[in-house]
């Protein structure tokens, strides 16, 4: 754990050089079989907690503009809904540290080409609002006031949207 | 969590105190029956709080409102002041808690998010939702 950090970090394992520039300490240490043993955490991490809210938050604003996109007489009501969650997805991604728009959102697919997308919207919002409730309730304490607010924001929408 | 949870409590109680005053002033019989339910809420955190609290302090008699409540429409601007005050009184209970309690003020401040709302549309101030419902603004 205390070397692992700096020395592999490029997913491949440690060069040669990398390894001569560590110098004694890793020479060391690979004698007690700390490299054998122990995997590189930098190589496989693993994705931030909040990674699925932050998914469903930009899923959730696509799936607004599509709404808007195929009835723009709703875009009073659900433009301000879908900029809620576009706060959520910046301050996450800044949060956990990844560039929100690197991936294409793999959260829930929010069907709304249904005669009804504010009745979709709403079903979709009720469905992230428990998905931020357990993410508020399995968070660190630094965490937990922001988490929990995504999951009362969630919640408004879908009164906004009864 | 004591301290936290003081200032929940001292929400609630302000809380209670308010549906009373702008109950009153409401015309629709709706929106009557609307802040009952959200008194009765109040209410309902307030004697959870009772139970959690080492010692809680006796709520005062009276309170200064922050603008004067004559008619329907302040009565409504009084209800989402209180309901955002509530909520931003229980974010931080989050912070300091963990399991049931945690879920508890989570509940809380959710409810008094949810109503804040309900509130800001009935009133027809917009926008009804904010991203960040307890956070201090």
């Amino acid at each position: 754990m205390v070397l692992t950090g700096p020395v592999r970090t490029t997913g491949t394992g440690p060069t040669r050089r990398q390894l001569l520039g560590a110098g004694l300490a890793v020479s060391t240490l690979a004698g007690c079989g700390v490299f054998e043993n122990k995997p590189a955490p930098a190589a496989t991490t693993a994705p931030d907690p909040l990674q699925p809210l932050l998914d469903e938050a930009l899923a959730l604003a696509a799936a607004y503009d599509r709404a808007v996109a195929a009835k723009p007489m709703l875009s009073a009501r659900l433009a301000p809904l879908a900029a809620d969650h576009r706060v959520h997805a910046a301050d996450l991604a800044k949060l956990i540290g990844t560039p929100s728009a690197s991936a294409a959102p793999s959260g829930p697919v929010v069907e709304n080409a249904s005669a009804d997308p504010v009745a979709a919207l709403r079903t979709a919002e009720l469905a992230a609002q428990k998905t931020a409730v357990a993410a508020c309730l399995a968070a660190p304490p630094d965490r937990a006031g922001m988490v929990g607010s995504i999951a009362a924001c969630r919640a408004t929408h879908a009164e906004a949207l009864r | 969590m004591n301290e936290q949870l003081a200032a929940a409590m001292a929400a609630e109680a302000a809380a209670i105190y308010a549906y009373g005053i702008l109950g009153v002033h409401l015309a629709a019989a709706a929106q009557v029956n609307e802040a009952r339910a959200a008194e009765t809420a109040h209410r309902g955190r307030r004697d959870y709080l009772l139970g959690k609290l080492d010692q809680p302090e006796a709520a005062p008699a009276a309170y200064e409102l922050p603008f004067p409540v004559t008619d329907p429409a302040t009565a409504l601007k009084l209800a989402v002041h209180v309901e955002d005050g509530v909520a931003q009184a229980w974010r931080p209970v989050l912070g300091v808690s963990q399991g049931p309690d945690r879920e508890a003020a989570l509940a809380a401040l959710t409810d008094a998010a949810v109503r804040a709302s309900r509130w800001r549309r009935i009133a027809s101030i917009t926008p009804w939702t904010m991203p960040y419902p307890g956070k201090a603004s």
